[in-house]
């Protein structure tokens, strides 16, 4: 098999003394950025990149992709230790990867979320490798009804799942798109929502928002009944990640579906955080026990994991192969790409064989790697629970200030980090649901966008919609998710009058 | 066995940026990290340029201290422009500016003149080419011209960077000089533009020829013609037949449009004149490094270093031509 | 909510204010809100223009579906039964207060002390006042914390935090 020999080209290329120690160090600072708030993913590899240009393009590349990993490992551990994501992809992590570690888990959650990570990484790197020419065109069918489609699916399979009151889901929703809406209109070129303000003219950025409506208004609500972190008394041994592996076999329909969602959304740009909240969504739409989601599930932090790294990863794949970068640290890197006279795009995996696949073959070893430092660490890293809660607060609160400011270098950003963080606290006592505030401020300006380009593209009319196949079955699967619970109902119904259920 | 680039890695984690090189003594020098601002999203043109910068200082040893890039892409670069008017007199920052200097005054009523900075130097100048996908029926320019006067209701998309800007505004001289009308789609950058014109998303763009590269390398897209008054100089072939000197320029097909877009370096406003002396030394020897030559050819960018009174007229000169080119296509901002 | 479970009348667990109370103000405010946003879109534009809408279409309309969502929100929380819960009672107020004052304290320091004299202030204060640590202690955990932050921050990744007086004293 052709690519079979290609790979093994690639290994042999990666297995050299001072390439494996470049990898490992590229993935203990990528770690190290992944914790730490507002470095995450494309600050971190960005800042890195200009210590890669005196490398050659192999090495680089090598050394940048392993932080990339390293990065996506990390971003997962302040999700589910502090509530505070540190990537938009991690915020469906936090959904039971907080509860799971409050309720004394974190060591499970942890591994649970590093080995999904990997099986979601692996899922992608098997299909870079054997698919990547063919599968890279399936990006440029792509327009904007596709786009728009894609982003209706993910909202339409939210909506109707939370338990809270309707009205506060709607507004919830509506604050998020509103936010998202603010700065520059993208379609029009016109400002909106600023006030002539000059701080509100790039708008709300989504990692600020995070970290004050999860981060801050956590730490209030942790001090209202005590001076403790809830999951302090967590069983903290090495022989929870063989016992936490004993489980998941049986969850392998959720790695599956999320690692099948995470490589279709990721290979069309911009995928991962739809695809992290489709992954967690579908679980729980599927789930016979709905009610168990939100309050620590292991699924519940498999799912998004999974399909999140599934999409980082096969994020790379356009990038490499059409020079679209499916991320933003997948943009970092092909700005990376170019300083070293490397030209991403169609022609790159027959020129720079070499390279391509020194990097496919570093995703596997970088993987297995990662996932080896990442487990060892478990144990330490849910130990950071006992430490005193007076003494980690205010690092906790350090960070996220520090967090908020490095994301637009704007002390306006810590203001409105303080800020976000008594609308979260108040949002959370009232029961507004969080969750679809952050997915509108996260997607709804590109839904938007989307829209609008389709429309200008064709000329007003809606049936763009439905104009192709690919687009007609997204829209199609987008409704039935929305109308999914009439339609149980009705299937109910029909069932129901044959034979009459009990409870 | 540490082979010599580990070890640099190794030491340049250490010690972030630390090394130094012996430069000329002037009369103001940096003793701390430098910002370079980008006007515009991760992985776009001027991120590239920023890096390039970055890489060719490194490489060189140009500067004492480290430089650090701060994207500041919020409101179409606004942000970014905004930023420098607010840090009057701050030497350790200095900006990639782009034709946006003038846009997004007239466009969004955005605060701001270029006049709130220092000119340093403008560094290149960057073309426009019009593109459409390889598969259309259209080979030639007039074709092209043609085809989009004869779509009526079906009019032609065309895509391009953002709103009001210079693609918009090229669009719209398109359009004046043919009669045609086109369905002009805004998306967030080029590369955006690039594939959504192979996906046969958009009939056309006007993107730079760094946008398109690998997409015309790959035969995916045709090149119809150069918006400037002569062809690049390039001669190496880029795809199997053709170099960047073979596109014609649009005037010599008959459609007679020339634009290219400044690529300058700003400092924040009321610097001292040593200040500006220093940078303009620094780019004056960034333009003499490989990096930098490189760096032109392979992006096709137009070879261009102009600084000083050349550079207060050529910005006098382009800003009155984008107010007459915007206020004919009806972009500027009303209230 | 521990005061809904374990009612009593110690002063620490009589409610500051009441559950209904916050919740019709937060549903007016949302209200108010939507509607000088509503009102902002509107002067952008809200048409449907032939290819598409306008910038304000989408803000503005979902405005108006904020506003009537609000409205409901004012309507429940009138006739929600319970209503009459505390929203905090007076020890979770002066709990929350103990870390919201510091953190507001220390955003408002930043500003003029720097991101770094800020932490070591929060931090060590924080331990000695809340944690009831040992000074000592405190004093070497903030500086600890603090000079970890500036090397990875400052010195490694040469991201540029806010500075004060005492970094300008250094020439940084």
């Amino acid at each position: 098999m052709d690519a079979l020999l290609s790979l093994m080209h690639g290994f042999e290329v990666l297995l050299t003394f001072d390439k494996m120690l470049l990898m490992l160090v590229g993935i203990t600072l990528g770690i190290l950025v992944g914790v730490l708030p507002g470095l995450g993913g494309p600050n971190g590899v960005a800042i890195l990149l200009p210590l890669t240009f005196s490398m050659d393009p192999t090495s680089a590349i090598v050394m940048l992709s392993c932080l990339y990993w390293g990065a996506l490992f990390g971003g997962a551990i302040t999700s589910i230790l502090f509530n505070i994501p540190g990537e938009a992809w991690s915020v469906a992590t936090t959904f039971d990867g907080y509860p799971m570690a409050q309720k004394g888990q974190a060591a499970e959650a942890l591994t649970a979320a590093f080995t999904a990570s990997f099986v979601g990484s692996l899922f992608a790197v098997l299909l870079i490798t054997f698919l990547a020419p063919s599968i890279a065109e399936f990006a440029i069918w792509f327009g904007p009804p596709e786009f728009f489609a894609v982003y209706l699916l993910t909202f339409c399979s939210f909506v109707g799942l939370g338990r809270e009151a309707k009205h506060k889901i709607v507004i919830s929703l509506i604050v998020g798109f509103l936010l998202a809406a603010v700065g520059m209109d993208t379609v029009s070129g016109q400002l909106r929502m600023t006030y002539g303000s000059v701080e509100l003219l790039r708008g709300f950025d989504f990692l600020v928002a995070v970290i004050g409506l999860f981060g801050i208004s956590e730490i209030l609500l942790t001090m209202e009944d005590q001076l403790a972190f809830k999951g302090q008394k967590a069983v903290i041994r090495m022989r929870v990640v063989w016992e936490t592996w004993k489980t998941l076999p049986r969850y392998w329909v959720t790695l599956l579906r999320s690692s099948i969602i995470g490589c279709w959304l990721g290979i069309t740009p911009g995928g991962a955080i739809a695809a992290s909240f489709m992954g967690y969504n579908l679980a729980k739409r599927f789930a016979r026990d709905k009610e168990g989601f939100g309050q620590g599930r292991i699924d519940g932090v498999l799912a998004p994991e999974t399909a999140a790294h599934a999409a980082g990863t096969s994020a790379l794949l356009p990038m490499l192969a059409l020079g679209i970068p499916g991320s933003g640290t997948a943009a970092v890197l092909l700005g990376g790409l170019m300083v070293w006279g490397l030209q991403p795009g169609p022609l790159l995996f027959t020129e720079h064989a070499d390279f391509v696949w020194g990097l496919i073959a570093s995703m596997y070893l970088g993987n297995i790697a990662g996932l080896i430092i990442v487990l060892a660490t478990v144990p330490l890293f849910a130990a950071v629970l006992r430490v005193p809660f007076a003494t980690i607060a205010p690092m906790i609160i350090v960070s996220c200030a520090v967090g908020a400011f490095a994301v637009q270098n704007a002390m306006f950003d810590i203001w409105l980090m303080l800020a976000f963080g008594v609308v979260g606290y108040v949002f959370k006592k009232l029961d507004y649901p969080l969750a679809p505030l952050v997915l509108a401020l996260v997607l709804g300006d590109k839904a938007e966008d989307a829209f609008r380009q389709a429309m200008i593209g064709a000329r007003g009319n809606m049936g763009v919609f439905w104009s192709n196949g690919l687009v007609g079955t997204i829209t199609t699967l987008a409704l039935l998710m929305l109308f999914w619970p009439v339609i149980m109902k009705l299937v109910g119904l029909v069932r129901g009058g044959r034979a009459p259920r009990t409870a | 066995m540490w082979s010599a680039e580990l070890k640099r890695g190794a030491v340049a984690a250490i010690f972030a940026g630390g090394l130094c090189a012996a430069a000329p003594a002037l009369a103001w020098e940096p003793t701390k990290p430098i910002e370079i601002i980008v006007p515009a999203g991760a992985g776009g043109a001027t991120d590239q340029m920023a890096r390039m910068i970055q890489a060719a200082v490194q490489k060189n040893n140009l500067l004492k201290v480290p430089t650090v890039v701060s994207l500041k892409g919020g409101a179409s670069g606004g942000e970014g422009l905004m930023d420098m008017k607010a840090s009057a007199g701050d030497p350790y920052k200095f900006i990639i500016a782009q034709s946006s200097i003038y846009t997004l005054p007239f466009s969004a009523k955005l605060p701001f003149s270029w006049k709130d900075m220092t000119p340093v130097a403008i560094i290149a100048l960057d073309e426009f080419v019009l593109w459409v996908n390889s598969g259309a029926p259209y080979k030639t320019t007039a074709e092209f011209t043609a085809a989009a006067k004869k779509a009526g209701t079906e009019t032609l998309r065309m895509g391009g960077t953002g709103s009001k800007r210079e693609d918009q505004i090229l669009t719209a001289a398109i359009e004046k000089a043919t009669g045609a009308k086109f369905a002009y789609i805004p998306y967030k950058s080029g590369g955006e533009a690039a594939t959504q014109l192979v996906g046969n998303h958009t009939e056309a763009n006007v993107n730079n020829p760094s946008e398109n590269v690998a997409q015309w390398r790959a035969g995916q897209v045709r090149a119809l013609c150069l918006f400037d008054t002569a062809r690049l100089p390039y001669d190496e072939k880029v795809t199997p037949d053709m170099a960047w000197k073979d596109i014609p320029t649009c005037k010599e097909v008959g459609l007679d449009i020339d634009y290219t877009m400044l690529r300058g370096i700003f400092l924040p406003g009321k610097v001292t004149p040593d200040q500006v002396a220093f940078y303009q030394d620094l780019f004056r020897k960034i333009a003499q490094t490989p990096e930098y030559k490189d760096y032109l050819k392979n992006q096709a960018l137009k070879a261009a270093y102009i600084e000083g009174e050349a550079m207060t007229k050529f910005l006098q000169e382009d800003e009155a031509r984008h107010k007459a080119l915007m206020t004919e296509a009806g972009f500027i901002a009303a209230h | 909510m521990s005061a809904d479970l374990h009612p009593s009348d110690a002063p620490d667990d009589r409610a500051v204010i009441s559950r209904r109370t916050v919740d019709l103000s937060v549903s007016v405010l949302l209200f108010l809100i939507a509607m000088a946003l509503a009102y902002d879109n509107w002067q952008v534009g809200i048409a449907w223009a032939p290819d598409g809408p306008e910038a304000g279409y989408f803000p503005f309309y979902l405005c108006m579906i904020m506003g009537v969502a609000a409205l409901v929100g004012v309507a429940r929380s009138l006739t929600d039964p319970g209503g009459q819960d505390g929203f905090v009672t007076r020890g979770q107020a002066r709990r929350v207060m103990q870390v919201f004052v510091p953190t507001l304290i220390f955003v408002a320091l930043i500003q003029v002390l720097g991101i770094y004299v800020a932490s070591f202030i929060l931090v060590s204060g924080f331990m000695i006042w809340l944690g009831k640590a040992p000074v000592w202690k405190a004093l070497l955990t903030a500086a600890i914390f603090t000079a970890f932050m500036f090397y990875v921050f400052d010195v490694q990744f040469t991201v540029l935090m806010p500075k004060g007086p005492l970094e300008a004293a250094f020439g940084l």
